[in-house]
């Protein structure tokens, strides 16, 4: 059987400039990448070019990712969920993904964001929010999130792909968290929001909400550390 | 000063989830070169990553891959 060639090799050839080898990774990722941008984008429109400026910019970057010698999946995925909230938040007409889970909740602040009402999104939230507590995305400060992700913090190729191995078994942990928590943390990480916005959206004071995302972040941290043995102390 | 403190942050960090005065604090924080920091936010990493990949993959259109070489092409090709 023949071996697949390592995502980190194809990368070195794509800092070569070989388009073949970025035309390789795209193949192998783009399923992947596209999944998780399309459930945070609504618009198929909007998330064919948020994969392509993805792959567009693992090409421009490819020369310091492949120094750096980080796992080029952790790129792709945490890069395209940042350029994919990014592009939810610049645009107000684009409305996140519904999800119907979320939308059970209910909050004092009117109609729930997520999906309900297409037309409101992160910009009718922002204008709610104090200055002082809306995200760095929210602030439309330029910056790509993308951008803004050093390759010095990457995780090896053999760290990701423990999570690989075990994705199964980790997604299970999301659906043991308590309902509050796990809404939480959906909102985070596919709605885009930030602390603050979470609150308003579950209608609950800042503090609760923060403890509630927190609590469902470290949770899922530990059970990933037990579940890959990859840091046996804090557990 | 430890930085114990800041353990529970840097995952919010990369899902944008902090406030803009806490998420500059923390990039400042890190671009010091903080070795904990460091390793911290590569586990973090590692999560964010699981947390993302839990969507089901999709096919993108063919067009968007063409697209795509037709613009790095376009960027790479020496004008004659």
């Amino acid at each position: 059987m023949t071996q697949e060639t390592p995502p980190e090799d194809l990368l070195k050839r794509v800092a070569g400039q070989d388009v073949a080898a970025l035309s390789e990774l795209y193949d192998r990722f783009a399923p992947r990448v596209y999944g998780l941008i399309v459930r945070i984008l609504p618009s198929h429109e909007a998330a064919e070019e948020v994969l392509r400026e993805v792959f567009l910019g693992l090409w421009r970057e490819s020369q310091p990712l492949s120094q750096a010698g980080g796992s080029v999946a952790a790129w792709l995925v945490v890069s395209a969920r940042a350029a994919a909230v990014d592009r939810l938040r610049q645009n107000s007409e684009i409305a996140p993904i519904a999800n119907p889970q979320v939308n059970k909740s209910k909050t004092e602040h009117g109609p729930n964001i997520v999906a309900k009402k297409p037309r409101s999104g992160a910009a009718k939230l922002r204008e709610r929010l104090p200055a002082s507590a809306k995200s760095p995305a929210a602030e439309g400060a330029g910056k790509s999130a993308a951008r803004a992700f050093p390759p010095a913090w990457l995780p090896q190729p053999k760290e990701i792909a423990l999570v690989d191995d075990r994705l199964v078994l980790l997604h299970k942990a999301i659906k043991q968290l308590p309902e509050p928590q796990r809404q939480a943390l959906e909102l985070a990480v596919f709605g885009g929001r930030s602390e603050s916005e979470i609150a308003i959206e579950m209608g609950e004071p800042l503090g609760k909400a923060q403890r509630s995302l927190r609590a469902a972040v470290t949770f899922i941290k530990h059970r990933r550390r037990a579940v890959c043995g990859t840091w046996a102390a804090n557990i | 000063m430890g930085c114990q403190h800041l353990d529970e942050l840097h995952e919010l960090l990369l899902l944008g989830a902090l406030s803009e005065q806490s998420s500059r604090d923390l990039r400042e924080h890190l671009a010091r070169g903080c070795p904990h920091c460091l390793e911290r936010v590569r586990d973090a990493t590692e999560t964010v990553y699981m947390l993302g990949l839990n969507s089901k993959p999709a096919r993108p259109h063919p067009r968007v891959k063409t697209e795509l070489l037709n613009q790095i092409s376009r960027k790479t090709t020496p004008h004659g």
